[in-house]
């Protein structure tokens, strides 16, 4: 079997709706069933009178946490088709600052506000409106605030990566910090809420005694426990490559991108792709596309790349480029792509692009300020376009294309101590 | 079961609940590789909306020209939005299986309805700000990216709550 069904393709967009319409009942009747429906009973955590906000949300995460990881360890669901949203930290830690503070003011989050509405409070119908007026007014803003919203930006990015650690290691301490977070909770109800102790609770009745959150919390610090001891959980993947789809893309060249699209994403700031340098370390070194990053045939593998996310490779050999496609097709990647030209085909579109005859003025301007921003000239003729050419073309093309071989006398040519301050910056 | 009883019935154990939902959150990554959410069908149904008000407008925006896509399929027909649409009637089942439908306003003791009404208001308005700006909310972000390990969504989560704890002292008349 192989999972997500989603992503391999045992279903299609259509059915994906009917599957969110239903996966959407189940999530609401939950959430209907905690008591998320009504304000107080949320509002209540921050309050410290009634945890059932951090317990319900942390028994969630844990469930599915450790239950995506067996079923990833033993092969059913390849982790790494699940789509993780980048991270972008310092945006991530304003918003959820905000969200914590609307939180308490309005006494719900998007979710809960929408069984809220459902089950007929009104105060939830007023929230649903208010995160609407939200839309409105943070799209109007969005266009002034590109900067902010993309900085700090990660990539998708798991605990795990950053911080180099198994991820097994790291599902057992979160469901070992979820259990302690349960007994915090418990003592606090107790201490704050002035409840009386549940005679069913499960820190309550005797030791010996069989309840059914016993044996939940039994199941799920032994699940943590595996998780431990089993290792990584992309391991142990089967993939099958589609051979007709793979030649298909290769002839009708839907596999390569054209620098000046890499150089429009760049420009955008753009997070979701990777651009991967394949040439050795010391011609990376020399001079590199901005973002890229380099990892040599032999590293090329799911522990440096993530498999659901856009992958541009590039080298100065158009065959190694190639080979490295493959080779991370039959990984089970899904999204790789070449840079058209490889590192020649930067240099010559985007560093030092050529005004063609029938091209229009304004189009060329906007090359010349793209060549120009990545450190680049533009060309107006050709002629000189051989001398450029040849040089990369060289034994050792790193040099070159490190620093450029300008055009004798480029038309309004920017000074040589502007272009090189500019590619330092790259 | 009394069939005759109307009152409503107690809520479920919350780790029970909460186990519940973890399985629907599991069985989301199964079918689909990817979590639950809430907040992104509220801004696809406003571009959309903005859209039929303001055509222009919409497609010059850059957020709700994110949302719109390429123009040949209506950002309605989206994950989230359906994803959403089943939430209402999955919560509205389970109140009506549990008589808890109500048309009431909930609040605090010590203020009137209309206040609550505002702040209520005021919440959304500042929840979905703190959405957009993180990517997701307490569903799409703090409950799926805390399955699936992911880092923004573990900063995202103690960002939460300490904005919430922080909160919590200059607006305790709305709730204590």
């Amino acid at each position: 079997m192989n999972a997500p069904f989603y992503s391999f393709g045992l279903f299609g967009d259509q059915a994906s709706l009917v599957v969110a319409f239903i996966i959407g009942i189940g999530f609401g009747f939950f959430l209907e069933r905690a008591g998320f429906g009504v304000s107080p009973n949320l509002a209540a955590q921050f309050y410290l009178r009634d945890m059932r906000v951090l317990k319900v949300m942390f028994t969630a995460i844990i469930t599915a946490m450790t239950g995506l990881y067996l079923l990833s360890r033993i092969g059913f669901v390849d982790l790494s088709q699940v789509y993780l949203v980048p991270t972008f930290l310092v945006p991530q830690i304003v918003g959820g600052l905000l969200l914590g503070i609307g939180f308490v003011i309005g006494g719900y989050c998007p979710g809960t506000s929408c069984v809220s509405a459902a089950t007929g409070r009104v105060d939830g119908i007023v929230y649903v409106a208010g995160m609407f007026a939200g839309v409105m007014v943070y799209a109007e803003a969005y266009p002034h605030m590109l900067g902010f919203v993309h900085m700090t930006s990660m990539g998708q990015i798991t605990l795990a990566r950053l911080w180099d650690l198994p991820y097994g290691l790291l599902v057992f301490a979160v469901v070992l910090m979820a259990l302690g977070a349960f007994v915090v909770a418990e003592w606090t109800e107790k201490k704050f809420g002035g409840m009386e102790p549940d005679p069913k609770g499960w820190l309550s009745v005797r030791p010996w005694r069989v309840t059914p959150v016993r044996v939940l919390v039994l199941g799920l610090l032994a699940a943590g426990f595996v998780a431990l001891a089993a290792g990584s959980p992309y391991r142990g993947n089967h993939v099958t490559i589609d051979t007709k789809d793979l030649a298909l893309r290769a002839g009708t060249g839907a596999d390569t991108i054209q620098p000046t699209d890499i150089a429009d994403w760049i420009v955008q700031d753009r997070n979701d792709y990777t651009l991967v340098d394949l040439r050795a370390a010391k011609d990376f070194d020399a001079y590199h596309i901005p973002g890229a990053q380099n990892l040599p045939m032999t590293s090329l593998s799911a522990n440096s790349l993530a498999r659901n996310q856009k992958i541009v490779l590039y080298s100065s050999d158009s065959t190694q480029a190639a080979k490295a496609l493959f080779l991370l097709e039959t990984q089970g990647f899904k999204s790789v792509y070449l840079l058209n030209g490889g590192i020649q085909g930067w240099h010559d579109t985007v560093l030092f692009p050529v005004k063609s005859p029938g091209m229009d003025a304004a189009a060329f301007e906007k090359l010349a300020l793209v060549a120009k921003y990545f450190g680049g000239a533009p060309r107006e003729t050709s002629a000189s376009t051989s001398a450029a050419l040849a040089a990369p073309m060289a034994p050792t093309p790193a040099p070159t294309v490190a620093a450029p071989v300008m055009p004798a006398a480029p038309a309004g040519g920017i000074p040589a101590a502007q272009h090189k301050k500019k590619r330092e910056g790259c | 079961m009394n069939s005759s009883d109307h009152s409503p019935k107690p809520y479920w154990n919350p780790y029970l609940s909460g186990f519940g939902l973890g399985l629907v959150l599991l069985s989301a990554f199964v079918i689909m590789g990817r979590g639950l959410g809430a907040s992104g069908a509220f801004t696809s149904v406003t571009a959309t909306v903005m859209h039929a008000i303001a055509p222009a407008h919409a497609t010059n925006n850059a957020l709700y020209a994110n949302y719109l896509g390429d123009g040949t399929q209506s950002p309605l027909l989206d994950w989230l939005v359906f994803e959403v649409l089943g939430v209402l009637v999955g919560g509205f089942l389970s109140a009506a299986l549990a008589n808890r439908l109500k048309f009431a306003v909930e609040k605090g003791p010590r203020i009137s309805s209309g206040s609550r009404l505002i702040f209520a208001f005021v919440g959304g308005v500042i929840m979905m700000i703190g959405a957009l700006f993180a990517l997701g909310c307490t569903s799409g972000q703090a409950l799926t990216g805390g399955a699936l390990l992911n880092a923004g969504s573990w900063v995202f989560m103690m960002c939460v709550f300490g904005g919430g704890y922080a909160a919590a002292y200059f607006f305790r008349k709305l709730w204590l």
